[in-house]
């Protein structure tokens, strides 16, 4: 198993869900967060002022999947969340060791 | 004892039992007894509470125990010696009694910390049945304070209201199978349908009901409380010697407001208060319990409730602007609504809040009923109302965004076209309606657009700013989605979502800062002065001191043509007076030949004589060819107090003195304030002061955004006089409760100030208005 992680830009949360449910995945985990990449956010005027905007908004989108569907699934998020300009985020997948369903008890990919 | 013995047991409530004997059998035969009481109940599966007492044991824990005492005050006779039970009872009973001034204050301090922590039974959507304030327990306790003989609760409806709690209650447990008095989201539609009820939301309306009569009762008998005990305090050996618990002798009142007077830590209706002949009497006393974050008596309510008539349709200016002072007042809103609401003032007032009272949203992220919700967003908007240009509008938006809540359709589509309506009935001109609408209509599309849509596209700034249309109504909008998300629960806003937003919100500012925001909210064409000011200002010059006129309602038409019509809003041509809306107050008109401080002096004469300033515009007249001089010419709008406006000639002659130096406007103020009770009172935002960010070219422009109060022109004026700069004109309005000024000030030279010295000198307001 693997877990996919994909920081993105927080707009592109309903097409990447409608891509992924599309694909046949059952379930996913969102949670708010703020980071900056590369470019080190950015710097604002505002009324007059000047200030360092640090840390951008994005959302964290967290899915559980087998090996097989990893790399595949990797590139349908991509895609969903590509503007092509800069801060669209980053995917990325890590080997899971075990995955319980917590109401059955059910293990490995049975409790995806 | 407990539940048990007043007859009210659950399906799965425990069994509170106490074995109470004379002490004279051995501890072994009493041992051996409770045993074969005991063990058939646990052989039932029943949960039990049990103990084992002499009379003076029971008594003793009851001193030393609260929850105790509270349980033997309902102790019933089962099985047995009915005499020794009895016997117990009456001495609980006299202990409780004698010991009430004590331990009344100790069991109300526990019903306290027992609402701040479980919240309000009446407005939460997944609220515990026993232990939230308006539940089982509240009622337990009204039956204690009732026991005590010191005060008793108001008892219409109480009965019907804790037997309703008790089915509800009955169907949880019998639908759960578990001792839990918690109605939780998944549970809701079958206790419904196990009590017969349509739905959920047949239920909750049931249940809230019910816990909105005990709060209310709860509120009432409290306030007895302390009111009886206060007085015992006050006066034993009196009340010894007259042998009564009457309030006889005189009773310490103090005016808040026009026919409203406080009492006792109450707002009550001053004797020459006729509800009958004064519709907009509910909501001046509401406003003003609330400002001074006091409880409105129940009588008060109860009279107004009987007597008032409706309010004219549109509602005339005062009324409009006590709704505004009422709404703005921050957490103590709430009881005062609530007690206006108890007693169907407020749907008399808005009919339209039938619709949203006690209305369920079964939606996860929020913790309130509709109604109470609006209510909560209107006392979180009123936090957020400095950082807007009409505060007024901002809270009426914030009463009335869910207003469409319960109708068919897209909630925010139904509650523009409700939202007109009201805005309208309350008097409210076509511009300010329009905005209000917009709000409304428009109250979920910040946050969505922010967490939902890409804000590099040019095309989503566009559209929002297309739909809001100006950066007034943006900056209203922004606070709105704020407070409403504040009021929505805690999962619904977040430093995220604010970040997210306050970006859109930036955007959109940039594509229709196109105008200037500064005019847009103030108005700066001030219009030609017309034939009266012009021969005010000349008699100023020719006679060298001031000169005051004053001018009632109707004879409009001086100030020059062009007044109402074209339906402009904030701070026009006459200081709002060239709106369609109503406006409080009368005119007056003060000219005086250009010198320093006549601000704070006209500002502190009117406060010394109880005038509150509405609106005023000043500026720098220029004569016809000819007039040598400059006259500053003030043109304000002001309302009394309470009673009636004091002669134009008095107040020149204070005028004359005030400009003179020889009028100590400082030191009557502060004895003024000296002589009134401070109160707890609405703790409002702190004052802002701020260098607008568009001026003009001619002069730069402080705005000041305050809580309104007694001479606060007056000290903007002495710190704008002592900072060093003239003012050469002063926008002025007051929306409810709150001031939103814009004064025009140059240097010495005549020139606007430096970027530095305009914040030094903004700085320097703000820490005169927050001292």
């Amino acid at each position: 198993m693997k877990l996919i992680t994909a920081v993105v830009k927080p707009h592109r949360l309903d097409e990447i869900k409608e891509a992924l449910q599309a694909f046949g995945v059952q379930g996913l985990t969102v949670t708010e967060a703020s980071g900056y990449g590369r470019q080190r956010g950015h710097t604002e005027v505002y009324r007059g002022a000047e200030y360092t905007v640090d840390l951008v908004p994005k959302i964290r989108i967290e899915v559980l999947v087998e090996d097989d569907d990893a790399e595949q699934l990797v590139d349908v998020i991509v895609k969903a969340a590509r503007t092509g300009k800069i801060g669209d985020g980053k995917v990325w997948s890590v080997p899971v060791d075990t995955a319980v369903r917590v109401r059955t008890g059910e293990r490995g990919p049975d409790a995806l | 004892m407990g539940g048990y013995g007043r007859g009210e047991l659950s399906p799965r409530s425990d069994l509170d039992l106490l074995l109470l004997h004379d002490g004279s059998a051995g501890a072994d035969v009493i041992a051996a007894l409770a045993d074969r009481v005991w063990y058939p109940v646990w052989d039932l599966g029943l949960t039990l509470d049990h103990s084992v007492r002499t009379p003076g044991e029971a008594r003793k824990t009851a001193a030393d125990d609260l929850k105790v005492q509270l349980g033997l005050l309902d102790a019933r006779h089962i099985a047995g010696d009915l005499g020794l039970t009895a016997a117990l009872r009456t001495t609980v009973l006299a202990d409780w009694r004698n010991q009430a001034p004590k331990r009344l204050p100790e069991l109300r301090e526990l019903c306290d910390e027992r609402a701040a922590r479980q919240g309000e039974l009446s407005h939460l959507l997944e609220p515990d049945l026993k232990e939230a304030r308006g539940g089982l327990r509240d009622t337990t306790a009204l039956r204690a304070v009732a026991a005590s003989w010191l005060a008793d609760a108001p008892r219409e409806g109480l009965a019907d209201a804790r037997r309703a709690l008790l089915d509800v209650r009955d169907a949880l447990h019998l639908t759960t199978g578990r001792a839990t008095d918690r109605l939780a989201l998944q549970e809701q539609d079958q206790v419904a349908a196990e009590l017969g009820l349509l739905d959920a939301d047949a239920l909750l309306r049931q249940v809230y009901e019910a816990a909105r009569t005990v709060s209310y009762a709860s509120d009432v008998t409290w306030r007895e409380v302390g009111r009886v005990l206060r007085a015992r305090r006050a006066r034993p050996r009196l009340r010894g010697l007259l042998g009564g618990g009457g309030r006889g002798g005189a009773v310490e009142r103090s005016p808040l407001a026009e026919g409203v007077v406080e009492q006792d830590g109450e707002v009550v209706l001053a004797r020459a208060a006729r509800p009958e002949r004064d519709p907009v009497l509910p909501l001046r006393a509401a406003a003003a319990a609330a400002q001074a974050g006091l409880p409105l008596s129940l009588h008060a309510v109860r009279r107004m409730a009987a007597a008032v008539r409706p309010l004219p349709t549109p509602w005339p200016a005062e009324a409009r602007e006590q709704l505004v002072t009422l709404l703005g007042a921050g957490p103590p809103t709430v009881f005062v609504w609530e007690a206006l609401e108890a007693e169907g003032l407020i749907t008399q007032l808005l009919p339209d809040w039938e619709r949203v009272r006690c209305r369920p949203q079964r939606n996860a992220v929020h913790t309130w009923t509709v109604d109470r919700h609006l209510v909560e967003t209107a006392v979180r908007a009123a936090a957020l109302t400095r950082r807007v240009g009409r505060p007024d509008l901002l809270l009426v938006a914030a009463l009335l965004h869910d207003i469409g809540k319960g109708w068919p359709g897209d909630h925010s589509v139904a509650g523009e076209v409700i939202a007109r309506d009201v805005a309208g009935r309350i008097g409210f001109d076509r511009t300010d309606v329009g905005v209000i609408a917009c709000l409304v209509r428009h109250h979920l599309l910040l946050v969505e657009t922010a967490t939902r849509r890409d804000l590099d596209d040019p095309a989503t700034v566009r559209s929002v700013a297309e739909a809001v249309g100006s950066v007034g109504t943006l900056e209203l909008l922004h606070a709105l989605t704020e407070a409403d998300a504040l009021a929505t629960g805690p999962a619904a806003w977040s430093s995220w979502r604010g970040a997210l937003v306050a970006d859109l919100v930036k955007r959109v500012g940039g594509v229709l800062a196109g105008g200037s925001a500064s005019d847009e909210l103030y108005g700066t064409g001030v219009a030609a002065g017309g034939a009266e000011q012009e021969r005010l200002a000349v008699e100023a010059l020719r006679t060298g001191g001031p000169v005051v006129a004053l001018r009632a309602e109707g004879d409009d038409g001086v100030s020059g043509g062009g007044a109402s019509g074209d339906g402009v809003s904030g701070g026009g041509a006459s200081g709002g007076g060239a709106s369609s809306a109503e406006v409080l107050g009368v005119e007056l008109l003060v000219a005086v030949p250009e010198q320093g401080g006549v601000l704070p002096a006209v500002a502190g004469v009117l406060a010394v004589h109880r005038l509150t300033v509405r609106t005023a515009e000043l500026r720098v007249v220029e004569l016809p060819e000819g007039v040598a001089g400059a006259v500053l010419m003030l043109q304000w709008r002001v309302a009394a107090e309470y009673g009636s406006l004091p002669e134009a000639s008095r107040l020149r002659a204070d005028l004359v003195r005030a400009l003179d130096g020889s009028l100590d406007i400082a030191a009557r103020l502060a004895e003024r304030d000296a002589a009134y009770p401070r109160r707890r009172g609405a703790v409002a935002p702190p004052a802002r002061v701020a260098v607008a960010s568009v001026g003009s070219r001619r002069a730069t422009v402080i705005e000041v955004r305050a809580q309104d109060a007694p001479g606060l022109l007056h000290r903007i004026g002495r710190a704008l006089e002592a900072a060093g700069v003239w003012v050469r004109s002063a926008h002025v309005s007051t929306w409810g409760a709150n001031a939103v000024d814009a004064f025009y000030v140059t240097g010495v030279d005549g020139g606007p100030l430096a970027g530095e010295r305009a914040a030094e000198v903004a700085r320097a307001v703000e820490v005169a208005l927050r001292r």
